[in-house]
């Protein structure tokens, strides 16, 4: 799922799942001391937390390129960025017993492809933006008479972190553990609020994706009869798919916590080009800023952006009423409805797997399936799933209740957009005729009031080369498209002709197509990127560059759409129906893999979705017949996945010994790295919505080629290639744990080097622990980076342990525990009227279910 | 010799009485043949039943223990006898009995229609202490014919064995073999379908004090809530099952309050924390689950106001009667403990001579 799309759609249908978080902030005194949160006092949300994980790699990004800041200068920077904004997730939840850190470690194959794909583009936005800044640098030194001024802001001119090295087996990973490790114990040494925290750090080299590791963490706890049924959980991280696994962990005292997304517009931001306050990037000069004060105080008066919880107790209330089907010839049971819920929800959109054409969460696709669901549940005798194995005899029935509205939905699709279209163009004429041409046809489009000189101005700034929409409603988009926005506008305003002719032909976001562009870095670009802000106004058709599939040739509304689709998209012989039920037979497995990496954890580390696009639903035949099996098979290496996702440009995040595999035409496994490759907007309108076409990776050849360079690697390399575990970090002040591992691990009668967490003893906490060799008592707890940051620690009097979480033996079940008291209702009768009042026709819109 | 302890004389309150809590110290099972094994191999977990199951489903294929033989104190006396070999040393108990015996004692004060018999014997020091059998099989067939006679007044009503049925199939539908997170669901949702059996039993073996007195009690457990704690004589989170009428007027009530004595002493006495109430209907179909915390039972009765029984009379007089009890049996003869229904007094006297 799109993460603003299904933030909106689940926050307008449950609006009481939101509620926004109560923050104390630390005092700044009149002499500008600060008086930082006392977390040991109650906690403002009026209720107290025991767990807090953090889905870290959702702290990580967006301190690597922060929205309302500089970017950090350096590793370092960016580490002090991430302590202080974890400090503050930290101090929000208080939580009174767990603090469980977990990075992304190498995916699951399944997931790698996605990774490629993203990291595929970003590497060609990279790209693209350098190139916009050296456009702006050269027009700046054009109008300076041929040289920088001196003020030219350095930040113009610096290389950007390259986001991409967020993955593991990067020496930067290495760097975030070794600081987190030490923040941590900084923490718990100095901090009250956190002495009585057991902090459980699962760092890139543990395998599994970060809310994954979570999730693991929280069964293997479920499972123990020590774990106490109304701990309450709190999950931070940016996915809209954390309230789906929260949902399915069954503990319904379960919150998510994030920043809040539909806050952002109207808070103050800085420059998207220089990262300065004061302007925004259409009025940037890229200046040297002006000291703010004495000392520069930078982050002075810049509003923190609000968090919200997202409530699953009263996700789960919702579904409680929506889900209920009276009459039923089994028993109801709530939490396997919820489960078949989620499994629904993947059919619109996940990580793995493309969503069907059919279903768009913005299209109430989860209300299709839903009712669907509804309609056939007192017939399937059962649920469609059971602890995160699908019954593909119900599953039938979804499909083929979906596969009888699938034509009427296209169609309608197609409707609406025209509608759009047409209202968007209305709109457009009002405008033009409310403020004329008054620019003389110079290349601006309309829609500004500003009147453009011809010829180039004295003072360039972004105002007059950003030709922004004058409304931006998704912020994501626009952070993304910020580069694109300011390359296309370069381009406008430099006199060609075709540059003219398009950029007055109506549309506010139109960019110039790359045939008028001029020799530069920016034409070599095969499959266009540019997005601009165009999200907002989806009846925009500008996107679409110079890729082979501009025009949509499927045309999903018109009949015969389905031999088109796997002529175009499969390049498969539309009467080869065979060929169709392959497609869904492999959708099928995926949907049931990613049911069971929700519920069970990884059932194969090896099992990927092989094709680029979805099958129809009416392709979904006969698929009780099959059976699914999965493998576990062999994770991956870190290096073998940064083989797997980085693209050639992003070689840098690898041992050199590796660098030619992806540069060199010799080498063997050159194909797997294209520098172009094609964007196929598949029916969608902007290219971040399209599919990248990149050659899926074939392990065993890639395995190959890089395996006589494993032994060229350097010992620290080769250290970074390997497994490690997750450790356990706690305080002295945690007495009777403490006390218990010191005189287990270094008394003069030590006990063996493993051994199994009493539950009575860790406060319920489950697992095995294991000397740490690097580790003695009461040490010096050491600062690990370079510049001194924070001090280093003489009597280090936090413990670290290696930890392993206990593997369960049996299959997790979707049930509750015994014990639990169930949150207290936060839904009134009125609530619960309008919910169902919605229901009534919701998901039917497309004729019969 | 015939001396009589006179209940009565003993309900005023004695002030707070030293109380040891109870530990475990050892533990035993019967299997599902009802054979004895030194170990916890039939520990249950608890694990709420499905409401709604009725109650009497498997009566016909009920697996009920042969209780007609004497059993004595044979299992609990083997387990003390390895506990000592295994501490090398004796246990320093004064009273060795089980739950149920100190059950009928506590409730002398407030229960006086059911007589009891019991045989007791001084050996080493220590009173052992056991039900006679020859009069317990008696007053349960007696019982038995007075049952039949009241259903032949009362039409509708469910025969008493299927209503002593119900208590056992609760426990069927509420226990698991192993902890939740390693039984299957299969299992779990199944449970209504197993053959219900009160074979196999998990006893607990509690050292604990009354008054002044050590004593050794064994009694089965139903369940255990969480895990058994691995540092020795921790408390328990052990799980009492029980099931009840529905409460739907004062009289149901009362009643239940009064049952409500008997599940604090038996829980008391064994150290068992909770109490899960099972409430049935008329018709036995399972309606509802409360949990109750034993050591809540007696304030909240009070709070209640109830005038039935109270838990510190039922303490001291207990108390006060081990104590003279200690007094009174002082050879190695075999000595019967007498209370006739209805009658105020116990009776202690030599049956046997050394
Ligand atoms: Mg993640």
């Amino acid at each position: 799922m799109g993460i603003p799309a299904a933030f909106r759609w689940l926050s307008t249908k449950y609006p009481k799942i939101i509620s926004p978080v109560v923050e104390d902030k630390p005092i700044v005194m009149d002499d500008g001391s600060v008086i930082p949160v006392d977390t040991t006092r109650p906690n403002p949300n009026g209720e107290e937390f025991d767990n807090l994980y953090l889905d870290m790699n959702g702290i990580v990004h967006p301190c690597s390129h922060p929205e309302d800041r500089p970017a950090p200068a350096d590793e370092e920077e960016m580490m002090l960025e991430i302590f202080k904004y974890t400090d503050r997730v930290v101090n929000m939840v208080r939580p009174r017993k767990l603090l469980m850190i977990a990075i992304d470690g190498v995916a699951p194959r399944a997931k790698m492809n996605q990774q490629r794909s993203r990291r595929f583009r970003s590497a060609q936005e990279a790209e693209e933006k350098a190139a916009d800044k050296e456009e702006l640098l050269k027009m700046i030194k054009q109008q300076n008479g041929g040289i920088l001024p001196p003020e030219t802001l350095e930040s113009l001119t610096k290389k950007a972190f390259d986001s991409n090295s967020i993955t593991p087996g990067t020496p930067f990973m290495d760097i975030l553990a070794l600081s987190l490790r030490y923040w941590c114990a900084y923490k718990l040494n100095t901090d009250p609020g956190w002495a009585n925290m057991k902090i459980i750090i699962s760092d890139a080299t543990v395998p599994g994706e970060g809310e994954h590791k979570i999730m693991n963490f929280v069964r293997s706890q479920r499972s123990s009869p020590d774990h106490d049924p109304n701990t309450r959980h709190v999950i931070y991280g940016l996915d809209a798919d954390l309230i789906m696994l929260g949902l399915a962990t069954h503990e319904p005292h379960f919150r998510v916590l994030r920043e809040d997304v539909f806050a952002q517009d109207s808070r103050a931001r800085t420059c998207k080009i220089c990262g300065q306050k004061g302007h925004e990037a259409r009025n940037c000069r890229g200046e040297a800023k002006v000291k703010d004060g004495e000392f520069d105080e930078k982050d002075k008066a810049v509003p923190l952006k609000p968090f919200i919880w997202l409530h699953v107790s009263v996700l789960r209330e919702y579904l409680a009423v929506e889900l209920d089907v009276p009459g039923l010839p089994f028993r109801f049971d709530l939490e396997r409805a919820l489960d078949d819920w989620v499994f629904m929800c993947f059919f619109v959109g996940n990580d793995f797997l493309p969503h069907l054409p059919a279903l768009e969460i913005r299209e109430n696709g989860i209300d299709t399936l839903t009712a669907i669901w509804r309609d056939n549940l007192p017939f399937m005798g059962g649920y469609v799933t059971k602890d995160g194995h699908v019954d593909l005899e119900r599953a039938q029935y979804i499909f083929d209740g979906l596969a009888k509205q699938e034509n009427a939905i296209f169609k309608r699709r197609k409707e609406s957009e025209d509608r759009r279209e047409a209202g968007f163009k209305r709109r457009k004429l009002q405008e033009q005729q409310r403020y004329g041409h008054a620019q003389g046809g110079r290349g601006r489009g309309g829609g500004f009031d500003s009147g453009l000189p011809s010829g180039l101005p004295k003072a360039l700034t972004h105002d007059m080369v950003v030709n922004r929409a004058p409304t931006t409603t998704d912020a994501n988009v626009a952070n993304k498209s910020a580069a694109a926005v300011l390359k296309s506008q370069i381009q406008g305003l430099m006199p060609t002709p075709e540059a003219e002719s398009t950029a007055t032909n109506g549309s506010a976001e139109k960019v110039a197509p790359e045939a008028g562009t001029p020799p530069s870095a920016l034409g070599k670009r095969k499959a266009s990127m540019i997005d601009a802000d165009a999200a907002s106004t989806p009846g925009n058709s500008s996107a679409s560059g110079d890729a082979p599939e501009a025009e949509d040739s499927v045309r999903l509304w018109e009949d015969g759409y389905a031999d088109r689709y796997y002529e175009r998209k499969f390049h498969v012989d539309p009467k080869d129906l065979d060929f169709r039920r392959k497609v869904a037979w492999a959708y099928v497995e995926g949907l049931a893999w990613v049911l069971r990496y929700y519920f069970q954890g990884c059932p194969s580390w090896e099992w990927f979705y092989p094709y680029h696009y979805a099958p129809f639903a009416e392709d979904f035949k006969d698929i009780a017949k099959m059976e699914i099996n999965f493998e576990k098979g062999r994770i991956a290496r870190p290096f073998e996945q940064l083989m797997s996702v980085q693209p050639a440009a992003s070689r840098h995040v690898l041992p050199s010994v590796f660098h030619d595999l992806m540069t060199s035409p010799e080498s063997p496994i050159i194909d797997f790295y294209p520098e172009e490759f094609e964007v196929d907007l598949n029916g969608k309108k902007m290219a971040w919505q399209g599919v990248a076409l990149l050659p899926f990776i074939d392990m065993p050849r890639l395995l190959a080629a890089i395996k006589d360079r494993y032994p060229k690697l350097s010992p620290e390399d080769a250290a970074r290639n390997d497994r490690g575990t997750e450790v356990l970090i706690l305080s002295e002040a945690n007495h009777d744990l403490y006390d218990d591992i010191i005189s287990h691990f270094y008394s003069k009668k030590q006990g063996d080097p493993k051994y199994k967490l009493d539950p009575r003893v860790s406060q319920g906490l489950s697992g095995k622990i294991e000397k740490l060799l690097e580790y003695l008592p009461h040490g010096t707890l050491e600062y690990p980076l370079e510049r001194k940051g924070m001090p280093n620690l003489d009597d280090d009097r936090s413990l670290t342990v290696n930890y392993e979480i206990p593997a369960s033996s049996h299959n997790h079940k979707s049930m509750l525990l015994r014990g639990l008291q169930p949150p207290v209702a936060a839904l009134n009768r009125s609530d619960i009227e309008e919910l169902k009042g919605k229901l009534r026709n919701s998901g039917r819109s497309h004729g019969g279910a | 010799m015939f001396i009589a302890f006179i209940a009565a004389s003993q309900t005023e309150d004695h002030g707070i009485l030293c109380l040891t809590y109870s530990q475990e110290i050892a533990c035993f099972s019967y299997d599902d043949k009802h054979g004895f094994h030194l170990d916890d191999s039939s520990l249950q977990w608890y694990y709420p039943a499905e409401l709604g199951a009725d109650l009497s489903t498997g009566f016909e294929t009920f697996d009920k223990h042969d209780d007609s033989a004497d059993e004595h104190l044979d299992s609990l006396l083997k387990t003390v006898m390895s506990y000592e070999e295994e501490e090398g040393k004796k246990l320093d108990a004064q009273v060795v009995t089980w739950r149920g015996m100190m059950t009928k004692i506590m409730s002398v004060p407030f229960e006086d229609r059911d007589g009891f018999e019991m045989n007791a014997t001084l050996y080493q020091d220590c009173i052992f202490i056991e039900e006679n059998h020859a009069y317990k099989q008696a007053s349960k067939e007696e019982q038995q014919r007075q049952q039949q006679q009241q259903q032949q007044g009362r039409r509708g009503q469910f025969p008493p064995e299927v209503m002593a049925y119900w208590g056992y199939k609760f426990e069927a539908l509420s226990c698991l073999p192993r902890p939740w997170g390693e039984v299957d669901r299969e299992y779990i949702e199944k449970r209504g379908e197993k053959i219900v059996s009160n074979k196999a039993q998990y006893c607990s073996v509690v050292r604990t004090g009354l008054g002044k007195t050590v004593m050794c009690l064994g009694g089965e457990v139903d369940a255990i809530w969480d895990s058994k704690p691995t540092q020795k004589g921790a408390p328990i989170n052990w799980i009492e099952l029980k099931t009840s009428v529905e409460i739907r007027d004062d009289r149901s009530m009362n009643n239940f309050e009064r049952k409500l004595m008997k599940f604090w002493i038996q829980s008391f006495l064994l150290g068992v924390p909770k109490i899960i109430v099972g409430f049935r209907s008329q018709q036995g179909i399972l309606t509802k689950l409360e949990e109750i915390q034993t050591a809540k039972i007696p304030e909240t009765a009070a709070k209640r106001g109830v005038k039935s029984w109270d838990a510190n009379m039922c303490i001291n007089f207990a108390s006060a009667f081990l104590e003279w009890l200690k007094n009174t049996i002082n050879d190695e003869g075999v000595w019967r403990i007498r209370r006739r229904p209805h009658s105020q007094a116990i009776e202690v006297f030599r049956v046997e001579e050394v």
